[in-house]
């Protein structure tokens, strides 16, 4: 490929700016629901990064996985809050800590980015795809005990949950 | 199927992909016309009518006459809808179901693309369709519409699980069966599942990953048994209540492509697709008419159950999902490694899942003849005393249940 703009960098430009918009939409859309909308998009934008760096496994399950998970939160979002009224003011008291908090994490990132040094590979076609049979062996061998503890863990919390939802059977 | 090569021209990628998705759209048009007129056709029959008769002969132009009807329609938005959520619904709605279209083999090699991860392509762009309903649903600022738009998602995301779990058996079946060619890393491929089943049609291996595909399919597409986010006699329509002319139109486009599209991938998964009984060497015409005759019988099944079911409620949708369904879904999984792991031969494996599949049989029949509140919770859904309606400061009386 020449010095020229290619098909990959034009996409990646494409997705990088849907990826700010819609996340600087998630934290200034007045509207809950708006917010959740937004982070979808947010999200399908690293799925299409992914689908840039040919790892599609890991972009399909980031639709499946957080899909559904954009749906509850905004089902959520819908009974705990009062979505309906108008836009919740965006700025309280705490306005000056978050900008402090915000500017310290941006200035950890950015010193982190220059920081480390990396690797450039020797030529752009040099990127292998990473098959979903290397995903899948790393997980099931070299990683299983912490994919147990991930999953003891995780139905645990499902677990806790259904408890805590269930009506009591002492109050009948 | 590379269209330059079947042209035979050479044409930029992007060319041939635009072409791709003209050729979609226009096939997912001419589906859901002829499953709109079929379902009004078979409904009318099963209930001792002749359906439409005056457009066309034998009423065959009744789709066509339906769609100019919504797109002259009026496209009307409430004034207190949100402009954006109610606007943007019916795209986000029908876009994903769209996408699905890709993977889909009709013949050895019809399809868009041949997919390496055909199925979770499937699944994880299809569950996006969820988002438009949500977004209708609330968008639309209306209390019918909500209610209707939560009961899909619940229902949406509960017989995901089961169904993707099946998936995943169906995918433990073909790969150790592709594994003997030496390529089990192509079990993800709808084709290549499709390719294996020369002999076998997978119906007879996962009998009970075929039950349990058919009963969340009717679930994903809302329709009866399980179509109460949609139903007309409780929530009025649901989630596209406040819709009207070709916005309607396209929860509707996207309703019945989904509908074709599943249908598809079941036959694909378990009835053999385009290769059994007749093998891979039959050539395309017939392959094309034998995905076809297996879709239309499945279809006809699924339009079928509209009229010989009766709707369920939405306690007993959820408890079948999560205390049958999924239970039954994992066994199926955990049953298929052990066998597979220790070499079990093919006939172990549909012995085992049949049955499951009785189990499953038995247990549904055990709970449906069940007395009532015998071992159930019962659910009233209607208050004891009635409500003063007219009356909003008299606190409503106490609702019972538990």
């Amino acid at each position: 490929m020449e010095d020229g703009v290619t098909a990959t960098q034009v996409v990646f430009w494409i997705l990088a700016v849907v990826m700010l918009v819609s996340a600087i939409g998630v934290v200034t859309a007045g509207n809950i629901v708006y917010a959740a909308l937004f982070f979808i998009a947010a999200l399908a934008g690293v799925a299409g990064i992914y689908l840039i760096l040919t790892v599609e496994f890991l972009a399909l399950v980031q639709l499946l996985v957080y899909g559904s998970a954009v749906v509850i939160l905004i089902l959520f979002a819908l009974m705990l809050t009062r979505a309906r009224e108008r836009p919740q003011a965006l700025f309280g008291r705490s306005r000056p800590i978050g900008i402090a908090a915000s500017l310290g994490l941006l200035a950890a990132l950015i010193g982190g980015i220059v920081a480390t040094t990396w690797t450039t590979p020797a030529t752009s076609s040099a990127i292998q795809p990473v098959g979903l049979q290397t995903i899948g062996d790393a997980i099931f061998t070299i990683w299983i005990v912490p994919f147990i503890i991930v999953g003891v863990l995780l139905s645990i919390a499902l677990d806790g949950a259904i408890m805590l939802a269930s009506p009591d059977e002492d109050d009948n | 199927m590379v269209l330059s090569e079947f042209a035979g021209i050479s044409m930029p990628d992007w060319i041939d992909a635009i072409i791709r998705v003209m050729f979609i759209v226009a096939l997912m048009t001419i589906i859901a016309f002829a499953l709109i007129y079929l379902e009004r056709k078979i409904l009318a029959r099963l209930q001792a009518r002749v359906g439409p008769t005056r457009t066309g002969p034998i009423g065959t132009l009744q789709s066509i006459a339906d769609a100019l009807k919504l797109v002259t329609k009026e496209d009307v938005r409430p004034i207190t809808a949100d402009r954006w959520a109610f606007e943007l619904a019916p795209y986000m709605a029908f876009v994903p179901v769209f996408l699905v279209f890709v993977p889909m083999p009709f013949t050895e090699t019809w399809f868009i693309r041949d997919l390496n991860l055909g199925l979770l392509f499937v699944f994880g762009v299809l569950g996006l369709n969820i988002v438009g309903v949500v977004m209708a649903a609330w968008g639309s600022d209306n209390k019918y519409a909500l209610l209707g738009g939560v009961r899909a998602a619940a229902q949406a995301i509960s017989y995901e699980i089961p169904m993707l779990l099946i998936i995943v058996a169906v995918v433990m079946v073909a790969a150790s069966r592709l594994a003997i060619d030496g390529d089990a890393s192509a079990a993800g491929s709808i084709n290549a599942i499709v390719g294996d089943q020369t002999t076998t049609p997978y119906l007879l291996l996962q009998p009970l990953g075929f039950a349990i595909f058919l009963i969340g399919m009717l679930a994903e597409l809302h329709r009866p048994p399980f179509d109460m986010p949609i139903a007309e006699s409780e929530v009025v329509g649901g989630y596209f209540v406040e819709y009207s002319g070709m916005r309607w139109g396209m929860f509707f486009l996207a309703e019945y492509t989904a509908l074709f599209l599943l249908v598809v991938l079941a036959s694909s998964l378990f009835l053999g697709g385009w290769n059994w009984p007749f093998g891979a060497d039959v050539g395309l015409g017939l392959q094309i008419v034998l995905t076809f005759v297996k879709t239309s019988v499945m279809i006809v099944l699924v339009i079928g159950s509209r009229a010989l079911f009766p709707r369920l409620r939405i306690d007993q949708l959820m408890a079948f999902s999560w205390k049958v369904l999924l239970p039954f879904a994992i066994v199926q999984v955990l049953a298929n490694g052990i066998i597979l792991a220790y070499g079990g031969a093919d006939w172990v494996v549909g012995l085992v899942s049949f049955a499951l599949l009785v189990a499953l049989g038995g247990l549904v029949y055990y709970l449906m003849n069940q007395k009532k509140g015998a071992g159930t919770r019962t659910v009233q859904t209607t208050p004891a005393t009635p409500r003063v309606i007219t009356a909003p400061e008299v606190t409503p009386v106490e609702a019972g249940g538990d």
